[in-house]
């Protein structure tokens, strides 16, 4: 069980939300890259930028920075935030 | 609209006495009938919504995690810009608001869209604690706190009301049913009290049947 310390709510056990996934891909303008968009995910063991939803709590949709291997989170933002991955 | 029917969804679930474990002092368990009013501001309607709340006899409206009262009405943090105001029987108030606020602000009645439970006592905070997942200890929780969470998995406001303490515990009001035999389970190693001095009135609530319903 992970924590995740909500802005608005304080920790809360990550049973009250939803995984949204990959914060990392951006919408493409040219409809060119919108196979990759949709479809390709890299699928990292380190640190990994997310999207979860406090679905239980205050519906707030929040940047996750999360370790895949440790399940270690790093830093809890909101969307406009852009929490930058430790270098290790 | 009536704030003080009773909800029917309740008929039978809660009936007066003492149950579950005999001995030590119980928690009491009961309903609230009350007004509530959803209010969510509307990108730039903050100002237009706390403007409105306050005009109406409202308090501040209150930050993250807390709970404010007014001279009429509570208010509750629900979400990110959004309240759950809290009234004695005042009819048309959601009406009230809406046209107060306009376009800054979606008000919905929820009157009889939620259900509020009161749960009091010395061991209120236990019977709570076998539910939800928050802490409720008093270094992290207190009186005028509001935490939004699922309550054994059922979507809840749980509002601590009372340094006893008493909490009111906000649901909707088609998981009315459930929420009452789940806390009255969770509180039988306890021992419960339904109705008495202090409450559990409005869900026998025979004198208060007549309300006219609107809509």
């Amino acid at each position: 069980m992970i924590q995740i310390a909500c802005p608005y709510c304080g920790p809360r056990d990550e049973a009250e939300f939803a995984y949204r996934g990959d914060a990392t891909v951006h919408r493409p303008a040219e409809e060119a890259g919108f196979h990759d968009y949709v479809y390709a995910r890299a699928n990292p063991r380190g640190w990994h930028l997310e999207w979860w939803h406090h679905t239980g709590g205050c519906r707030a949709v929040l940047k996750v920075l999360r370790h895949t291997a440790t399940h270690e989170v790093r830093a809890v933002g909101l969307p406009a935030d852009r929490p930058e991955p430790p270098s290790a | 609209m009536s704030a003080t029917e009773p909800h029917p969804w309740l008929a039978g679930a809660l009936v007066p006495g003492r149950f579950g474990a005999a001995a030590g002092e119980p928690v009491r368990l009961g309903t609230r009938a009350c007004e509530l009013v959803q209010v969510l501001a509307r990108r730039d309607g903050d100002a237009a919504l706390q403007a409105a709340i306050r005009a109406a006899g409202g308090p501040d409206l209150p930050p993250p995690g807390h709970a404010a009262q007014g001279e009429r009405m509570a208010a509750l943090w629900t979400q990110p810009r959004g309240w759950l105001i809290q009234a004695g029987p005042d009819a048309g108030l959601a009406r009230r608001l809406a046209d107060a606020c306009g376009p800054a602000a979606a008000v919905v009645e929820q009157t009889h869209g939620r259900c509020v439970f009161t749960l009091e006592g010395a061991h209120a905070r236990a019977v709570l604690a076998r539910l939800c997942r928050v802490d409720l200890h008093p270094r992290a929780f207190g009186p005028g706190r509001v935490a939004v969470t699922p309550l054994s998995e059922i979507a809840a406001v749980i509002h601590q009301t009372g340094a006893a303490p008493g909490f009111d515990i906000i649901v909707a009001s088609s998981y009315a049913r459930a929420v009452a035999g789940m806390l009255a389970a969770a509180a039988a190693p306890i021992g419960y009290q339904v109705g008495g001095d202090q409450m559990g009135g409005d869900q026998m609530g025979g004198d208060q049947m007549g309300g006219d319903r609107v809509d």
